[in-house]
């Protein structure tokens, strides 16, 4: 298959963009996406395969009378098709409902320029490279202990490219590229097996250290073996960022989003202006964060993204907006409307939560802490109440702190309380920011969190 | 479509050497909606064609996957797989081979009373409405309720070089509802979802009206509900929670690509590591379920599959590719989630066989503990240890149902829990969900009622 090219990719929208007009569609938007991603996979200690995966596709979403019709496709080589897609959004449109606070579809705007999301090596990447990167993960990881199996994880390359055209004069293109290679290993010893440990680096420029990965993904899984159960108490602890970002998606992420605000689902309707945090927690959606995983230069709609003030010291500042919840409150869309692809409509959603960092060392950290745990990864943070922000997840792996120094893994201890008392409770940052998913953040201390033991 | 998929299976033998080769095509239509307070997001209808080709070359194996159906494309494809194969295998230390089965060719028709493709979007629009209506019209404390709504039709095309040639009809109809209910500060939380392989009359029994007022009467119940005590507790779960703890904390243990990752089964074929009275399954064959279809996407005929019989670890899932590294039977548990990825070793419709207790016997026998009725979200690690969020409890007193408490989750590890199985009821339910390891997956789980003789609750209080 042929890769599409920019004016290739524009065309295909605007011309739906005016079939659908000429149709009888009030307004009009078409998304199309392209999707070239190469992977290459260990499975159970060796590379085992390798895949090449081109998906491309139009989303059209029609408005008649204020009721929204939405409609896909991935069969682009013809008209027919894309005719036929034009016409399913339309009737789609028009057994819908009309939607009072519908306002307009997005209007054109200048847009701002970003940095390091495109690296032409990655698309010069061939599978051969990628085998390289995931043997040198392999042997890093037999090198560093014996004990450890690495189970599983990868190398993959992707080249995306989008673009958006609608009724209000907006033809927008992007295209970036992401590379990710990672490793999930255990530890096994005499009968016991840890939690699966992990390791991994996403970056949109060809900047990885898959030695490092693999050493680290070693390392963590040998010091989870010898695991001890623990008592029940309050305690400080240390989120890594993989433990944070999962906490956040599920509960803090949601209650910043007009959509969730303007729905009655998030704690956080009125308080804008309140002291919601720890003074020392300052965070940005930040869809300009250079080289961020999310930086694209417009959002699902083609509003231009931008870098906005969520928490500044403490005090809740701003939420986030797609064009809707916008212009359902007479606002200028913050740029935060994503989509899956050209499967579906667009969602409020973040871009890079950028958590602001401290200045102290993970060690540094550590050693402030007497009596704590040191938190990597949880399970079940998916099942927290997202209203709310209760959760109540299992810490695996986690360590023990004592005196300032890591003493051992412990086992199955459960953490349980609330996301909001959290961003109150946290008392240090330090400066080990890094990426991962929609999180910019670095490790975070946490005082007086439940954890309950044996 | 049979033509094109054979030329290619043949090519690829001469030209490239291929040990294994197969082809799957796929055409599918999705309806979905999305109605947010009774507004609708969008109604929304989609095509999706494509194609996955999957061989094995020198040991190892190689994948291509294209949003076409025509023969130049997916020629370019199965070569671009081939190569792709060929240099996956230059580091293999052991060379992957599939345990055989037999040919088969088929084609499965899907026969549903009420087809969803011939239903107008309008009476799907009315259908979640009326769900709506029910949810925000049951109490002025629910504030909030998002609907979901997704159909699939299609047909899947699957070809091997083995002589298999399978066309079988995809049907599923999904619905999630989730509702909020608000008071002063506290919010509760409230889902349930609908899912079915046989058609849209699963609307005749899951009807708006119920659905709507299960998941609203939930959700306004909770607002008096307080935290549960953290610590060890012994606890009756109900079939919703049996489920997903025989989905999560055994059943992915018992995925034979986890199982040789290194889960804590992997020495325990053939050993007791459960109560006398625990029975898994893993069945895909049960009519109209949401984990149920008739073949795999490697060809394999899906199975009732005997996972824990009286205890005793008897079986585990696999794909052609597990089941010949463990010298074991095929059982058709290997899925796609579509065209876009490769086929894993998936469950199905997981459940615990039911006993011989009642409800009230089980409650009885707890002096201070919980009732854990309805879960929300669930996840297991390799080591054993699981967690599983509950949406649904009470407070058991001695031996009689208390107070309702919020927010709660289980924890443990999976073996030593299943020893701690000390009754199992007689009544049984099976609930539709979705599973995601990586790809998402339809699946089922259920059981009966079981008292269990401790488990770590994860409470705030």
């Amino acid at each position: 298959m042929v890769v599409l090219k920019q004016e290739e990719m524009l065309s295909l929208a605007e011309d739906a963009v005016k079939f659908a007009l000429k149709r009888g569609a009030d307004e009009a938007e078409a998304f199309t996406y392209q999707g070239l991603t190469t992977n290459v996979v260990i499975e159970r200690g060796q590379i085992a395969r390798s895949s090449r995966i081109i998906d491309r596709g139009l989303g059209i979403r029609a408005i008649i009378n204020k009721a929204v019709g939405f409609s896909y496709t991935n069969v682009l080589e013809s008209n027919v098709t894309i005719e036929e897609t034009v016409r399913k959004a339309l009737s789609s449109a028009k057994a819908s409902k009309p939607d009072e606070n519908w306002h307009s579809l997005a209007s054109r705007k200048p847009l701002a320029s970003v940095e390091k999301t495109y690296d032409r090596r990655i698309v010069e990447l061939r599978s051969e490279d990628l085998v390289k990167v995931a043997s040198v993960m392999l042997d890093a990881a037999e090198k560093t202990d014996k004990r450890v199996f690495p189970i599983e994880g990868g190398a993959g390359a992707s080249y995306l490219s989008v673009a958006v055209a609608n009724s209000n004069g907006i033809a927008n293109f992007d295209h970036g590229t992401i590379i990710e290679c990672s490793l999930a290993t255990i530890g096994q010893q005499g009968g016991e097996v840890t939690p699966v440990c992990f390791e991994f680096n996403t970056e949109r420029s060809y900047n990885i250290d898959p030695e490092w990965i693999g050493k680290e993904a070693a390392r963590l899984a040998a010091s989870a073996l010898k695991a001890k159960k623990i008592e029940t108490k309050s305690t400080n602890v240390i989120l890594a960022q993989s433990a944070f970002q999962d906490l956040l998606y599920f509960t803090l992420i949601n209650a910043v989003k007009a959509d969730f605000v303007q729905r009655n689902q998030s704690a956080f309707k009125g308080r804008i202006g309140e002291k919601v945090a720890s003074e020392i927690v300052t965070i940005y959606d930040d869809g300009l964060f250079s080289g961020g995983l999310r930086t694209w230069r417009f959002d699902g709609e083609g509003a231009p993204q931008q870098k906005t003030l969520i928490v500044e010291k403490g005090v809740l500042r701003n939420f986030i907006y797609d064009n809707y919840t916008a212009k359902k409150e007479e606002k200028e869309s913050t740029g935060n409307a994503a989509r899956a692809g050209y499967l579906s409509t667009p969602n409020v959603e973040a871009t890079n939560f950028h958590f602001m960092p401290g200045n102290k060392s993970p060690e540094e950290l550590i050693s402030e802490v007497d009596d704590g745990l040191l938190v990597y990864y949880l399970q079940g943070a998916h099942s927290s109440n997202p209203a709310s922000g209760e959760f109540s997840v299992v810490a695996t792996p986690a360590w023990k702190i004592k005196n300032g120094e890591i003493a051992y893994a412990t086992k199955g201890a459960m953490l349980a309380g609330n996301i909001f008392q959290i961003l109150k409770n946290i008392s240090a940052l330090a400066d080990n920011e890094r990426k991962i998913g929609q999180l910019v953040a670095p490790w975070v201390l946490v005082e007086n969190v439940k954890v309950i033991g044996k | 479509m049979k033509d094109i998929l054979m030329k290619i299976v043949d090519r690829t033998a001469q030209k490239f050497g291929a040990e294994y080769t197969e082809v799957r095509a796929q055409r599918l239509f999705k309806t979905m909606l999305t109605l947010k307070e009774g507004r609708v997001e969008a109604a929304k209808q989609g095509i999706e064609n494509g194609a996955a080709l999957r061989v094995l070359v020198n040991g190892a194996w190689g994948f291509a996957s294209v949003g076409a159906l025509n023969f130049e494309t997916l020629n370019e494809a199965i070569s671009d797989a081939c190569k792709m194969a060929k240099t996956a295998s230059s580091r293999l230390k052991t060379p992957i081979k599939l345990i055989e089965t037999k040919a088969v060719e088929d084609k499965v028709v899907a026969k549903p009373r009420e087809d969803p493709s011939k239903i107008s979007i309008e009476d799907k629009i009315n259908t979640t409405m009326t769900m709506n209506n029910k949810i925000l019209g049951y109490d002025n404390h629910v504030k909030s309720c998002t609907i979901d709504y997704l159909d699939l039709t299609g047909t899947n095309y699957f070809i091997n070089n083995e002589g298999t040639y399978i066309e079988q009809d995809k049907l599923y109809v999904w619905s999630r509802i989730t509702a909020i209910a608000t008071e002063a500060d506290v919010f509760t939380f409230s889902r349930e979802e609908i899912g079915s392989t046989s058609g849209y009359e699963i609307f005749n029994v899951e009807t708006p009206e119920i659905v709507g007022e299960r998941v609203a009467k939930r959700a306004v119940e909770q607002l008096k509900a307080k935290p549960p005590k953290g610590g060890t507790f012994p606890v009756v779960l109900g079939p919703n929670v049996v489920g997903v703890f025989a989905h999560e904390a055994f059943g992915h243990l018992a995925e034979a690509d986890l199982t040789l990752s290194g889960s804590v089964l992997l020495d325990k074929l053939g050993k007791k590591i459960a109560s006398n009275i625990v029975t898994f399954y893993d069945d895909g064959t049960i009519d109209g379920a949401f984990g149920s279809f008739k073949y795999d996407d490697e060809g394999v005929p899906a199975q009732k599959t005997l996972l824990i019989k009286d205890g005793v670890v008897v079986g585990l899932m696999h794909s052609r590719e597990t089941a010949q590294k463990l010298n074991a039977k095929p059982t058709g548990n290997a899925r796609a989630e579509d065209f876009r990825v490769e086929p894993i070793i998936r469950m199905r419709n997981t459940f615990m066989e039911p006993k011989d207790y009642s409800f009230e016997e089980l409650v009885e026998g707890v002096k201070a503990g919980y009732y854990f009725k309805s879960f929300r979200g669930g996840q297991a690690n390799l080591d054993g240890t699981f967690q599983v969020g509950i949406q649904e409890a009470y407070e058991i007193v001695n031996g009689e149902l208390g107070q309702p408490v919020r927010n709660a989750s289980i924890s443990g590890n999976t073996l030593e829990t299943l020893l701690k199985v000390d009754a199992v009821g007689k009544d049984f339910e099976l609930w539709p969900g979705r599973c995601g390891k990586g790809q998402t997956a339809f699946i089922c789980d259920g059981g009966p009622h079981i008292r269990v003789k401790e488990v770590l609750v994860g409470g705030s209080a």
